[in-house]
């Protein structure tokens, strides 16, 4: 666990190698899980549960997760998690924009309670409020659709107070050159602050997307059966239940269902970095 | 007060949209919960009698309940410091100007791109003890992957779960845990060095200290989600195995397949409620950690 | 900064530790009432002497809903109705077939599909409103008396008479399965019991005939013995105890084949059942022999089944502990099949699987049904009410049923379908698809063929699988009985004060 700093001294030869060889080893065992399931969905049925030959890559087939495709209907809860995730993401955007701007340039009535009433809501965990939101869903006929999956989450009280934050930090004299000139709140917001912002909600919007992607408890009870309006991640647990015939199948199913956001981090990884170490350095 | 009138109808435009939201799926629901956490009602939820409001207190003690909240405190006990102790290990590993650094840096983050459900079928499929890779590379070392196989065995599956789920939080560790060490001033570790600290006390007198704010998010986040976990139960054990019922967490037991009080919405409300609660107590103390936090930094 | 989580925990910890210094009782005791039984009173027309008696029903039998069943005949254009159905994977295929073969058969109804899992559909349907409900809803057998006591269907009695309909056909133990005092709540879709799965190589192996599963408890146990003394495979017998199957469903199996009642009011049939009778003899006696088959190395157990349903089925295919018997419900023989000729198992193949009756107390044969029936839900519409019933009669028609079990592994709910293809060829080329069904037919015709009936069963079943999951982790058998009784009973009381 011992610290070197670059800038004090340089790394000896013998040190470099067995720095190397430490990060490969701990490489290896943090990929271990993803590469083993990774190399089961690329073999056929029988080859993936020859173990430990089901670790080498010969034998390489698209069978599998082709398989899996077919049966689980893996496309259509793609689809489903991507319009799902595109929709809440961009109404949490609008959403947060708004009420940061409320809360960061306009003075009204009730202004504090309010302000208290947003920072209630982020103490109440998502687990406590689905027995209603089932009920709620329910009367408004939301079970199994779309607006089920999205309506509830598109209010993020964590993005409005990181947008809130970002605004915060916007000189003043802006706001109040621009309402000497004329230009309107929402003018404002959408050609000046919200520009400004846009790290944080680059941020703010990847983690919506993940966290809409990635959610599970509340797709699971607002999705009863219906397999047309169904997430990846719900479905994957079918390809997996109550089917002894499909028992490697849930590794084409994972393969599917990790690919995109593996995908999507690598292409945005600094906001992701960003987005994570909000919360830690700036506080 | 003219202005605050003037603003008045665009801040309830703007806010309205996010207030009508959060008001019915976030307040509503838990003001419901709160109100029917006293009732007693039929399989419909529609026939309620009242059991008055002792029944927080009945369900807060009984043998379920409680079980559920060691379980989830176990859980937390068991991820957050081996999670923190492998972040700060593989971020600490990786704080070097190496050639090739940022190809080790893209794979101990790379769980970050997994949710809760493909880390814990990736884990699932692994376990499996009769046709699970692990289970048939190290059973004749660990014979449990086998026999009854870890997520099948009550004294493993716990840790199992714990294990699916320190490995799917490691590279949000290892991430944070990297932009803090990158933001200690070198200087610091400079005069370190001058004044003759080695390398482990330059480690426990620098970097440690330097990273505590990053170390008290990481464990607020860890232990808010062991506290909350669902997901990984639902699919690695469904809150088994049994006679224990081991890894029955709160929630699971309140939405879990197949949970004694699913038939009674009052007894749902009350274990919600009461997680609700348990939850607040959780952030409370969090708020006060990050108000140190905040002296502390500057 | 270190100490703040671990005073979190501790924080928790200590909460946590004085209230279970003060409490620990259970769950569904909790509130003021609970713990005051005392059965809603109603217009009792049980049978019987006992005061508890309550009828089965809260609604009176001839204030139920009509099934005009003629007004789909009057009625113009299409009709769309929707049928909730709870089977996954290539089970919810067929019925997908089933159903795209109807619609396109006829144009006056058209039926939509929902699908769910058994727990989803019944929670579901719990949870919806009227206006939300489907016309049609299959739910498996232990969701009877919570059905019933929606008072939200219409009963598939009412539509035989309405129509004549004929069920001279049917199995009369799979009829029986859904009828309480003498009304017909719903109709058979879906039955299969369970069977025991075994590997015929490991019999041979062991100087067994291949070909002559064993009867009898005491026959498997002997069985396991030359097995594992042969070294023919590790374990005879491979246990579990999932709710659905080893941990709570082959009890009610055994008491059956045992010709004993589960529990009063003649398994909840004449009149409201009250108590859980697991504890009797019977349950006392199968549980002390499973839990000595494991004592002595006879068998495994591979716990709770409920993750995949099909655990204990792999431990036949296992090629390092494998095990020469298990018991599984007959449904999953034709994905067994499918997945063993796929040649993923050197251990076994299709061919070396065998299929015998549930071994019982003395040999004694019979089985109850398990599986799932069809509800017609009342919408107060006579056309989709007609249409409903309908789509039923395709659904549980001869050709339809011969279908339906060839492609699945259940057994045809009428008897008149083992003559038509495609089950016929099935039948006569693999017998092994027909073990389940003689098995049914060699319940003996008595009251306790027709399985268990109480609200809270499926709750039930999972608290006696709980305790058969302690049994079969060595804790006294007796006792551990006795407190999942009591703990059974306590739901049962909860459940009729909250629903009567």
């Amino acid at each position: 666990m011992a610290t070197d700093i670059a800038s004090v001294g340089a790394t000896h030869g013998w040190r470099k190698v067995g720095r190397y060889s430490l990060l490969t080893f701990v490489a290896v065992i943090v990929l271990f899980p993803i590469y083993a399931v990774l190399l089961q969905a690329l073999k056929s049925g029988p080859d993936s549960l020859d173990h430990p030959r089901s670790l080498l890559p010969v034998d390489l087939t698209f069978s599998t997760i082709r398989a899996a495709w077919h049966q689980g209907d893996l496309g259509r809860l793609l689809a489903n998690s991507l319009f799902v995730s595109v929709v809440v993401t961009a109404g949490v955007i609008v959403t947060s924009l708004l009420a940061a701007y409320a809360f960061a340039f306009l003075n009204f009535p009730f202004k504090g309670p309010i302000f208290v009433f947003y920072l209630a809501t982020m103490l109440v965990p998502g687990e406590v409020t689905v027995v209603f939101n089932q009920r709620t869903a329910d009367s408004l006929g939301w079970i199994n659709s779309y607006q089920g999956l999205i309506v509830p989450s598109l209010a993020s009280t964590f993005g409005v107070f990181l947008v809130r934050q970002v605004f915060l930090q916007l000189p003043n004299e802006l706001r109040e050159a621009a309402s000497l000139d004329g230009v309107g709140h929402l003018r404002f917001l959408w050609e000046v602050a919200a520009p400004l912002s846009r790290p944080t909600l680059g941020a703010l919007g990847l983690f919506t997307f993940l966290g809409t992607w990635n959610a599970y408890l509340w797709p699971s009870q607002v999705i009863r059966g219906d397999r047309t309006h169904e997430t990846i991640q719900i479905g994957l647990d079918r390809l997996k239940s109550s089917d002894i015939s499909r028992l490697n199948l849930v590794t084409g199913g994972l393969v599917v269902a990790a690919l995109p956001i593996f995908i999507l981090l690598v292409v945005f990884q600094r906001q992701l970095v960003r987005g994570l170490t909000a919360g830690a350095v700036k506080g | 007060m003219k202005r605050r009138l003037r603003d008045a109808p665009a801040a309830l435009l703007m806010l309205g949209a996010s207030l009508v939201l959060l008001g019915v799926w976030t307040i509503y629901p838990l003001v419901r919960a709160i109100q029917t956490g006293h009732l007693s009602c039929d399989q419909t939820g529609r026939k309620c009698t009242e059991k008055g409001w002792g029944q927080y207190l009945d369900v807060f003690q009984s043998k379920q309940f409680q079980d559920a909240l060691w379980v989830s405190i176990k859980l937390a006990v068991m991820t957050v410091p081996i999670g923190l102790i492998l972040g700060i290990g593989l971020a600490v590993l990786a704080d070097k100007h190496l050639r090739g650094i940022g190809f080790f840096r893209t794979v101990f983050s790379s769980t970050v791109a997994t949710s809760v459900a493909v880390a814990s079928l990736v884990w699932f499929v692994l376990l499996q003890p009769e046709i699970g890779v692990l289970s048939d590379l190290f059973s004749n070392w660990i014979p449990a992957l086998k026999n009854p196989g870890l997520l099948r065995d009550p004294n493993t599956a716990l840790p199992a779960v714990a294990l699916s789920s320190i490995w799917a939080s490691l590279g949000f560790t290892f991430i944070v845990i990297t932009a803090g060490l990158q933001s200690v001033p070198k200087e610091l570790y400079e005069s370190a060095y001058v004044d003759g600290a080695g390398s482990f006390r330059r480690f426990t007198n620098v970097t440690l200290p330097m990273l505590s704010p990053s170390i008290l998010f990481i464990s607020v986040v860890l232990s808010t989600r062991a506290l909350q976990t669902y997901g990984e139960v639902a699919l690695l054990t469904g809150g088994g195995p049994e006679p224990e019922k081991s890894t029955t967490t709160i929630p699971y037991l309140i939405y879990g397949k197949n949970s004694l009080i699913s038939g009674n919405i009052g007894l749902k409300s009350a274990a919600a409620v009461l997680l609700f609660l348990i939850s607040l107590v959780f952030a409370l103390v969090q708020f006060r950690g990050f108000e140190k936090r905040v002296h502390y930094g500057n | 900064m270190r100490t703040r989580s671990t005073r979190i925990a501790f924080l928790l910890a200590a909460v946590s530790l004085i209230a279970a210094c003060s409490g620990g009782g259970d769950i569904t005791d909790s509130g003021d009432a609970a713990t005051t039984p005392s059965p809603a009173p109603s217009e009792s027309l049980a049978p019987g002497d006992t005061a508890a008696a309550v009828t089965t029903t809260s609604v009176a039998p001839d204030a139920l809903p009509d099934c005009p069943t003629d007004a789909l005949a009057t009625a113009t254009g299409t009709t769309n109705i929707t049928f909730w159905h709870s089977m996954s994977a290539s089970l919810g295929e067929e019925v997908v077939k089933l159903t795209d073969a109807y619609n396109a058969s006829q144009s006056k109804v058209k039926v939509k599909l929902v699908q769910g899992s058994y727990e989803e559909t019944a929670d579901n349907y719990y949870l919806a409103s009227q206006g939300d409900r489907p016309d049609l809803v299959q739910l498996p057998e232990y969701q009877l008396q919570a059905m019933v006591d929606t008072a939200s269907t219409v009963p598939v009695g009412r539509c035989i008479e309405a129509s004549g309909y004929d069920t001279s056909a049917f199995l009369p133990t799979a009829l029986a399965a859904y009828a309480t005092q003498g009304v017909q709540w719903s109709i058979p879709f879906n039955i299969s019991n369970p069977v025991l799965f075994y590997n015929k190589k490991a019999f041979a192996a062991a100087g067994l005939d291949p070909n002559t599963p064993p009867k009898s408890l005491d026959e498997m146990r002997a069985f396991s013995q030359q097995i594992v003394d042969s070294g023919a495979s590790k374990y005879g017998l491979a246990l579990e105890s999932g709710f659905d199957s080893g941990g709570g469903w082959y009890v009610e199996q055994w008491f059956c084949k045992a010709k004993e009642f589960y529990t009063d009011g003649d398994n909840g049939r004449t009149s409201r059942a009250t108590e859980v009778l697991f504890n009797a003899p019977t349950g006392v006696e199968v549980m002390t022999y499973l839990q000595q088959l494991l004592q002595d190395g006879l068998a495994v157990n591979v716990g709770d089944n409920t993750q995949t349903g099909f655990d204990n089925l792999l431990k036949l295919a296992d090629d390092k502990e494998p095990a020469a018997m298990t018991m599984a419900t007959s449904a999953s023989l034709g994905q067994v099949l499918t997945v063993l000729a796929g040649g993923q198992f050197p251990q076994i193949g299709p061919d070396d699987v065998g299929v015998g009756p549930m071994p019982g107390p003395d040999g004694q044969p019979g089985a109850l049904i398990g599986g799932a029936s069809l509800w017609p839900v009342d919408s107060g519409d006579d056309v989709r009410t007609a249409a409903t019933w309908d789509f039923i009669t395709y659904l549980v028609g001869a050709q339809q049923q011969s279908q339906w079990a060839a492609a699945t592994g259940y057994i045809p709910v009428r008897t008149d379908a083992l003559g038509l293809d495609p089950f016929k060829t099935t039948l006569a080329t693999d017998p092994r698809f027909g073990v389940a069904y003689e098995q049914l037919l060699a319940s003996p015709d008595a009251p306790t063929s027709a399985g268990p009936v109480m609200g809270p069963l499926r709750e039930v079943r999972s608290v006696l699988a709980t305790a058969i999951a302690a049994v079969f982790d060595g804790a006294d058998v007796t006792a551990t009985l006795d407190a999942a009784a009591k703990q059974a009973n306590g739901l049962i009381t909860d459940y009729n004060i909250r629903n009567t």
